[in-house]
């Protein structure tokens, strides 16, 4: 009997309590940068940003869109997490835009 | 991603509306060609041919538009049945899905991700990344924010069966006074960490094994209007911030207009938006190492 009840009983030790997960930590926040500068966008900005190997040599590149005009531009990637200046990507030879984002 | 499997990346973007018919953000795809090239944006449709636009999770109403516009697609599997599905941003801050089917397309229908029979959401312009953050199998769901920083829903349920936790701070929002506040600031040295109408991409930055943050923002860069020094135009702009504060909970439309085009005469107003690095460090007692950049 006393074996049955010691069994069903579930010690709450700090192993099995829930415990919510570790916060992650990062490091103070540091604006990309370029050789020409800052990335910073047209008017009114509203970055959206995402990496991908654009060029195919193996890196990923930082590819931003913007509000203005829906314009993408992409910053090569130089290694160790550097970019090139920005230039637009371009459809047809001229800046590609995602219509009806103003 | 590669929407529809030919082998090469493809750019999907949403859109905060569209012009000449009723308000929605369509969602758009460059379709990539190889060797960096991509086509002509064009709407992305469902699987009965019309471009997919999200219906209001309560029907229609005097704000479902909210429901609609300033979209911001992500696809990932999300259900682990094989096919990408979309995770859509909007400007209420929920998050709309389109399911995945067979041959790259999808669901003309959409459903919501939800926790308890609510919408998970955030503090507006929702912003969806879909990452295995804590490395389980399934996918975790980040997004940034209207109000700035950005926020998690940790997959507590399976790779093919998603269920969400309670909404967690990844990223504090900014404590930057906004550019309209009485105690706004001129200039740009006070900008160090990412501002408001934050956007997020997860990923592995530096190569050391542990995934980063990368945060675009936008934000209003002050300056003195022409002709005026700068301890005046902070002087005249604070009493006229409070101005326009009490215009505006008066309500007092002549008001709100006259101040309005008084602001030129005293500063001149840039806005714009930067993208933040934010790498994460090995949890506390852990040894730091960097990896090789990919």
């Amino acid at each position: 009997m006393l074996t049955t009840v010691c069994s069903a009983v579930t010690l709450l030790t700090p192993a099995t309590c829930p415990q919510e997960p570790t916060p992650p930590r990062f490091e103070a926040a540091v604006a990309i940068a370029t050789p020409a500068g800052p990335v910073r966008l047209e008017q009114p900005g509203f970055a959206a940003p995402c990496l991908f190997d654009v060029d195919g040599d193996g890196r990923r590149d930082l590819v931003v869109g913007q509000f203005a005009g829906g314009k993408i531009k992409i910053y090569r990637s130089t290694g160790q997490a550097k970019f090139a200046a920005g230039k637009w990507l371009e459809v047809g030879g001229k800046p590609a835009e995602v219509p009806g984002v103003w | 991603m590669d929407l529809n499997g030919d082998g090469h990346i493809d750019i999907l973007s949403g859109s905060y509306s569209r012009q000449g018919t009723a308000m929605a953000g369509l969602l758009q795809v460059l379709h990539g060609k190889g060797k960096g090239e991509f086509g002509l944006a064009t709407p992305l449709a469902g699987s009965d041919g019309e471009p997919l636009i999200i219906q209001p999770r309560n029907g229609e109403s005097d704000d479902s538009v909210l429901d609609q516009i300033c979209t911001r697609p992500f696809a990932a599997d999300l259900d682990g049945d094989g096919n990408l599905d979309l995770v859509v941003g909007n400007f209420r801050g929920t998050f709309a899905v389109f399911a995945g089917e067979s041959g790259g397309k999808f669901a003309a229908q959409n459903t919501w991700l939800e926790r308890d029979g609510e919408p998970l959401s955030v503090p507006a312009h929702g912003d969806p990344c879909l990452v295995d953050w804590d490395r389980d199998g399934d996918l975790d769901l980040f997004s940034g924010s209207g109000e700035g920083g950005a926020f998690w829903f940790e997959n507590v349920g399976t790779k093919t069966a998603p269920a969400w936790s309670e909404r967690r701070t990844l990223v504090a929002s900014t404590k930057s006074p906004n550019a309209f506040s009485s105690d706004a600031r001129f200039g740009d040295d006070h900008i160090t960490g990412p501002q408001r109408s934050t956007r997020i991409w997860i990923d592995d930055v530096d190569g050391d094994g542990l995934l980063d943050v990368l945060l675009g923002d936008s934000f209003i860069v002050l300056a003195p209007a022409k002709g005026l020094e700068l301890a005046e135009a902070e002087k005249r702009y604070a009493e006229w911030c409070k101005q326009y504060d009490e215009a505006a909970k008066a309500e007092d439309e002549k008001a709100l207009d006259r101040l309005w085009k008084e602001r030129e005469k005293l500063v001149a107003m840039q806005s714009t938006g930067s993208v933040w690095l934010l790498r994460q460090l090995p949890p506390a007692g852990a040894t730091e190492t960097r990896g090789q950049e990919r």
